[in-house]
């Protein structure tokens, strides 16, 4: 109980101090003004451009700490995570090809079903190579990890260099790949915050299975599941989540690493707590660090991809020293 | 109230100066870049001009004292530059520009400044026009249209046709001469590859109007060649936008000194403030690249 009231009074004060930052400095008093109505026009830049930007912020940041505690469940390795597995590669991949390629659909349709696409695609085909090469350990996934994800980078960056003749198209995706949240209009939002429910509920339908999932394939047959079924139907999700997150903030690293773990120390390794945890941990995490993003160089804002690669790399670095010492 | 106050001192300030501009009859609509329709309910009074393209525009057309926000990369007009920076190398911020109270920003499309303030400006109800320049039509087209919004159309005609006119005068002086072939480094890239002015450009277009033609042959899909094809195309005439001390340095690598250009002094190093920024003084650019193709022509 006491780490849930630690976790909702984080974000909460997460969101109120992010909602203060930016390039100008403003008191909870002036927000509160701005939500009661005034129409000042920095009251309406509070309201209609930085509080949807901190509130998505905070969405994509659950969904990729969902996503990761998905993914470290499926894996039952705690080096997984949506970068280092390819999925986000992959979510930025088709995200690429719907803002590029002229296709006969609508974008804000193509966009998530193409991120989804590459997502769930690319994390099959790690999974797959690591199967074929016998080595579906953490080792064998990280590493055909890398391969894919340098494999989608380059494809990226091609259809980068080839398809974009107007700069503004190239702009979007570069401020994708840099990992930066879209403001969203206040339905957008909406959508947004039904998405992340949607997901965490979806989440919770596994939860029980990724703890007889935690106890290896041998066991977890033991207790009557259909291990390699219910890797694939995880996966599904798992992905489901990434190209959420990634269709609404871009490429964000190491959050998905990260707040996992901090959610281990706080309620335990059961999934039925850990993945709410987790999301809550994510929200707070780029909740903080997009306002990092926003206040740290003004007038310029820095891309909050780069922040969370800064803060997480040596994160994920210790990881790795402390298991391969293990 | 207060801002009631300050419009009314702005207004009897210009009318003092002699200043005003003539207000719309009513609200003005302008189809810009990007196929934006925008419009300005009254002629603008606090402009941001984001690049030094927009800022030299604006500034061109007498409006440098309603220029209330420039971004870090703006180095002229001298009189505009105490003004508060809202933005630099890392992009724009929201709330700078908000800050300044604009009632128009105008903005290109490059270092993510139409991506990141369009959207946020629209929904704040402050009107923003975007310019893109492809070509010297296009620049006109940009002067115009930022005349026509501040309400000094007829002005704008005179300063756009004024610049008209003397590209009408370069053509007629070179008009019949033989072409020569030019290449313009515009960059050098860090692994050895340099960036060339080419096609499609508004200084590809600035070589094209000063009767020049381009060293490579076809459209280069990518502006960086190595500098090998450089050597190997061996141009009449070779152009480094920079200092003469930049192009010292290249043209003594081994090889560069036996280029045509080099040899027949034809190695020359030009402004990039006239080459590579879009706006009034690209057309001081066209003029001294004309002088450099055809000397004889513009020496009588």
């Amino acid at each position: 109980m006491k780490a849930w009231l630690i976790l909702a009074g984080g974000l909460a004060l997460a969101i109120v101090v992010a909602a203060c930052a930016g390039h100008d400095w403003v008191t909870p008093a002036d927000l509160w003004r701005a939500i009661d109505g005034d129409r000042d026009l920095h009251s309406r830049l509070l309201f209609d451009w930085r509080l949807p930007r901190v509130l998505a912020a905070a969405f994509v940041g659950a969904l990729l700490g969902l996503g990761g505690a998905i993914f470290q469940g499926v894996f039952r390795n705690p080096l997984a995570e949506p970068y280092l597995l390819g999925s986000a590669g992959g979510a930025a991949l088709g995200a690429t090809v719907a803002l590029l390629v002229p296709l006969a659909l609508p974008q804000s349709l193509l966009l998530p079903v193409l991120a989804f696409a590459g997502a769930w695609g690319a994390t099959m085909l790690v999974l797959g190579i690591a199967r074929v090469a016998g080595a579906v350990d953490a080792a064998g996934l990280l590493l055909a990890g890398v391969a894919v994800a340098a494999i989608l980078g380059a494809l990226r960056s091609f259809l980068m260099l080839a398809l974009s003749d107007e700069t503004v198209s190239l702009q979007i995706v570069l401020s994708w790949v840099l990992g930066g949240v879209q403001t969203p209009t206040w339905s957008g939002l909406g959508v947004l915050a039904l998405i992340s429910f949607a997901c965490v509920g979806l989440a919770l339908l596994l939860a029980s299975r990724l703890d007889v999932l935690g106890l290896g394939e041998t066991m977890a047959r033991a207790f009557g599941l259909d291990v390699t079924r219910f890797i694939a139907i995880a996966v599904l999700a798992g992905s489901v989540v990434v190209a959420a997150a990634v269709a609404f903030g871009g490429l964000v690293a190491f959050v998905g690493l990260a707040a996992p773990h901090i959610a281990r120390w706080l309620v335990g390794p059961l999934h039925r707590s850990l993945l709410p945890a987790s999301a809550l941990v994510g929200a707070i995490v780029v909740t903080l660090a997009d306002a990092i993003a926003r206040a740290a160089l003004p007038p310029a804002e820095i891309p909050l991809g780069l922040v969370t690669a800064v803060a997480g790399g040596p994160f994920f670095i210790l990881l790795l020293s402390r298991r391969l010492r293990a | 109230m207060k801002a009631v106050a300050a419009k009314a001192l702005i207004l009897v300030l210009a009318c003092v100066t002699g200043f005003a501009p003539a207000a719309y009859a009513g609200p003005i609509v302008v189809r810009a870049a990007l196929g934006r329709t925008v419009t300005v309910p009254e002629p603008p009074r606090r402009i941001i001009p984001i690049f030094a393209s927009n800022t030299e525009i604006v500034a061109a057309l007498g409006l440098g004292d309603r220029i209330v926000g420039i971004e870090a990369y703006t180095r002229y007009p001298k009189e505009v530059l105490d003004r508060p920076l809202v933005g630099g190398r890392l992009g724009f911020s929201v709330d700078a520009v908000v800050d300044l109270h604009p009632d128009l920003v105008v903005v290109t499309p490059s270092r993510q400044a139409a991506n990141q303030l369009i959207d946020p400006m629209e929904r704040m109800g402050i009107p923003i026009v975007v310019l893109l320049q492809r070509s010297v039509v296009e620049i006109l087209a940009n002067i115009r249209l930022v005349a026509t919004i501040a309400g000094i159309a007829p002005h704008g005609e005179g300063v756009a046709s004024a610049l008209d006119r003397r590209m009408a005068l370069v053509a007629e002086k070179t008009k019949g001469l033989a072409a020569p072939s030019v290449i313009m480094i515009t960059g050098q890239l860090g692994n050895g590859l340099m960036l060339v002015a080419r096609a499609n450009t508004y200084t590809g277009d600035a070589i094209l109007r000063a009767g020049g033609r381009f060293g490579f042959p076809g459209t280069l899909a990518l502006a960086q060649v190595s500098p090998e094809a450089i050597l190997r195309a061996d141009p009449d005439v070779l152009l480094f936008a920079g200092t003469e001390r930049g192009l010292k340095d290249l043209i003594v690598r081994p090889g560069w000194s036996d280029m045509r250009a080099v040899k027949a002094r034809r190695a020359h190093a030009v402004a990039r403030t006239e080459l590579l920024i879009p706006g009034p003084r690209t057309f001081d650019g066209i003029e001294h690249l004309a002088a450099l193709f055809h000397p004889a022509a513009f020496a009588r």
